[in-house]
């Protein structure tokens, strides 16, 4: 534990910070712009596991394992998430044929 | 605690009662167990227990909310008797589902850390999500279902964002700790702090559809099988805002300035969009999603004038909006049967010439909504409203109320066809005790409405 903690903190903190803000803004551009339901999926991965490495380093940095934990508790919850996603999907799959996002317009105003 | 472990265990065993394939037992069971939680629940009353390193806290407000959602979810479950007879298949995880979803919905009360409003807000949303996909062939519920699980997972994504710089930026989870982190700083906050909480926010905001995060509310409300539509109407309402202003009141208040004028904007939005939008809607459901968004203004109002008795409006506000809401889905549903799965409003046409009893507490309830007194509905909005002027928010109350007379025309367009002839001669089929639950909730709204002003937190 303590030489993964000084190995996190070899690079500075600030790259781990742009880093997770980079990912989440891509994951955030894949949800609002991909078509493909699987991708969408995908992004919002992302968008989770950049909130865990930005918890993981602030951790680390401020030596609190309660960050660490905390990503323990988001990667089940997402686990979970991601297999009631998939389902829907392949409940949808079986209606329609399809995975395209656009499908997705029957209900609106 | 006992209450939120034996919610837990009764969710298992209703799963495993669905073994049997005897769809009468699971209802009963159900209710008798919620009985037995909702005295376990009262058991702690004042005690204050802390559970897990304080991480939740059952305190009276926690206790009274979770009260609350208990009996709205004992008045589903009645209905479902008749409701879940017809369907098919899959009946035990209807009711397992809501159970679990009731699960999360506790520890969204009774949070103090940050990670538990995480898994509360993630244990009953993930339930709902299979939950609006109930309809397995109908493609409407799986775009619902979808919708919802997407922005919600959209929604949690911004939200574990704002923690992880929140707590980079204060290095802890408890709130009453991130309290005095912010205090500090007399208002003005570093940056990343302020985005932390702003995301936190959205999260929370995305979660009990407050406009501009409002957008899935409707599709999903109209999507999804009417039973977990009103459920998510009320119980999931009611925690949501527990857990908002719980939220505020232990970690964030005093509001930093940036975050306390972008919660009114919010309010303002709610209200605005909440009662135009739901002027031009003719479907019931969809209608219902943007009364419920401009209730969620209307609470924000009760939720943003700090004070002492902003708790007690809430709950007053809260459970009586359900407790009219939900009677109100079980008539629809009703209806609906009778005039082969419509959904505009003009099923209601003739309601009063074939169920003059039925029309006449339908009318009752809709009053209620609407905020006309001697009903409920005019004292939870006249506390919300003496309570914002009090705290010095003249303008957005005056706007609020004249926002609460817009409101009134599109429920009473709903009385205007109850009362009209109609052509169409189905009858509407009401058992005793669906005519029972209607009738019990429409007094219990008039009587909160004369003699009980206050509920105890």
């Amino acid at each position: 534990m303590k030489e993964i903690s000084s190995a996190i903190q070899i690079i500075p903190l600030d790259s781990y910070i742009m880093l997770s803000v980079a990912l989440f803004s891509i994951g955030l551009m894949g949800v609002l712009f991909r078509r493909n339901i699987i991708a969408v999926l995908m992004c919002l991965e992302l968008m989770f596991n950049s909130a865990n490495l930005l918890l993981t380093a602030f951790s680390s940095y401020h030596s609190d394992p309660a960050g660490q934990v905390f990503v323990f508790f988001i990667m089940i919850v997402a686990a979970a998430e991601v297999a009631v996603g998939l389902s829907i999907v392949v409940m949808m799959k079986r209606n329609v044929e399809s995975v395209d996002i656009n499908l997705l317009n029957r209900l609106k105003w | 605690m006992s209450a939120l472990i034996f919610t837990t265990v009764l969710g298992i065993i209703l799963l495993y009662l669905g073994l049997t394939k005897n769809k009468t037992i699971l209802s009963p069971v159900a209710i008798t167990g919620l009985l037995i939680t909702l005295i376990l629940s009262l058991k702690d009353w004042g005690l204050d227990s802390k559970y897990f390193h304080d991480m939740i806290i059952f305190d009276n407000f926690s206790i009274a909310f979770n009260v609350s959602m208990i009996i709205i979810t004992i008045i589903i479950f009645l209905f479902g008797i008749d409701y879940y007879q017809r369907m098919e298949l899959h009946v035990a995880e209807q009711y397992a589902l809501m159970i679990f979803a009731l699960t999360g919905a506790f520890l969204m009360t009774s949070f103090s850390n940050l990670i538990m409003l995480f898994l509360g807000i993630e244990i009953l949303s993930i339930p709902l999500y299979i939950l609006a996909g109930g309809k397995k062939a109908s493609f409407r519920s799986n775009e619902a279902s979808f919708k919802y699980f997407m922005l919600g997972s959209f929604a949690t994504a911004f939200f574990l964002f704002g923690i992880a710089l929140v707590y980079g930026a204060s290095a802890t989870f408890y709130l009453p700790e991130i309290k005095i982190y912010l205090a500090q700083f007399h208002g003005n906050l570093p940056p990343m702090v302020m985005i932390g909480l702003l995301f936190i926010v959205i999260g929370v905001a995305f979660k009990v559809a407050v406009a501009p995060f409002h957008f899935w509310s409707p599709d999903v409300y109209e999507g999804a099988p009417t039973l977990v539509t009103a459920f998510m109407a009320t119980v999931v309402k009611t925690a949501g805002f527990a857990a908002f202003y719980r939220l505020l009141c232990m970690g964030l208040l005093p509001l930093p300035v940036p975050l306390e004028k972008a919660l009114w904007v919010m309010t303002g939005l709610s209200l605005l969009i909440g009662n135009l939008a739901a002027l031009r809607q003719t479907n019931f459901k969809r209608l219902f999603a943007y009364s419920a968004i401009a209730h969620s203004g209307f609470i924000m109002l009760a939720m943003l004038s700090q004070h002492d008795t902003s708790a007690s409006v809430l709950l007053y506000y809260t459970f009586v909006y359900s407790l009219a809401t939900v009677p109100l889905f079980i008539i629809f549903i009703l209806v609906k049967r009778a005039s082969n799965g419509l959904e505009t409003l003009y099923i209601f046409q003739g309601l009063y010439k074939k169920k003059p009893w039925i029309a006449v507490f339908t009318t009752i309830l809709l009053v209620s909504l609407a905020g006309i007194p001697p009903t409920a509905g005019f004292m939870a909005k006249y506390q919300v409203f003496v309570l914002s002027i009090s705290q010095g928010y003249l303008a957005i109350s005056i706007f609020a109320i004249l926002m609460a007379v817009v409101g009134v025309y599109y429920y009473f367009f709903v009385v205007r066809e109850i009362y009209t002839e109609s052509d169409h001669l189905h009858p509407i089929v009401v058992s005793k005790l669906n005519a029972g639950i209607i009738i019990l909730c429409g007094i219990a709204v008039v009587v909160l409405g004369i003699f009980v002003w206050k509920l105890p937190i």
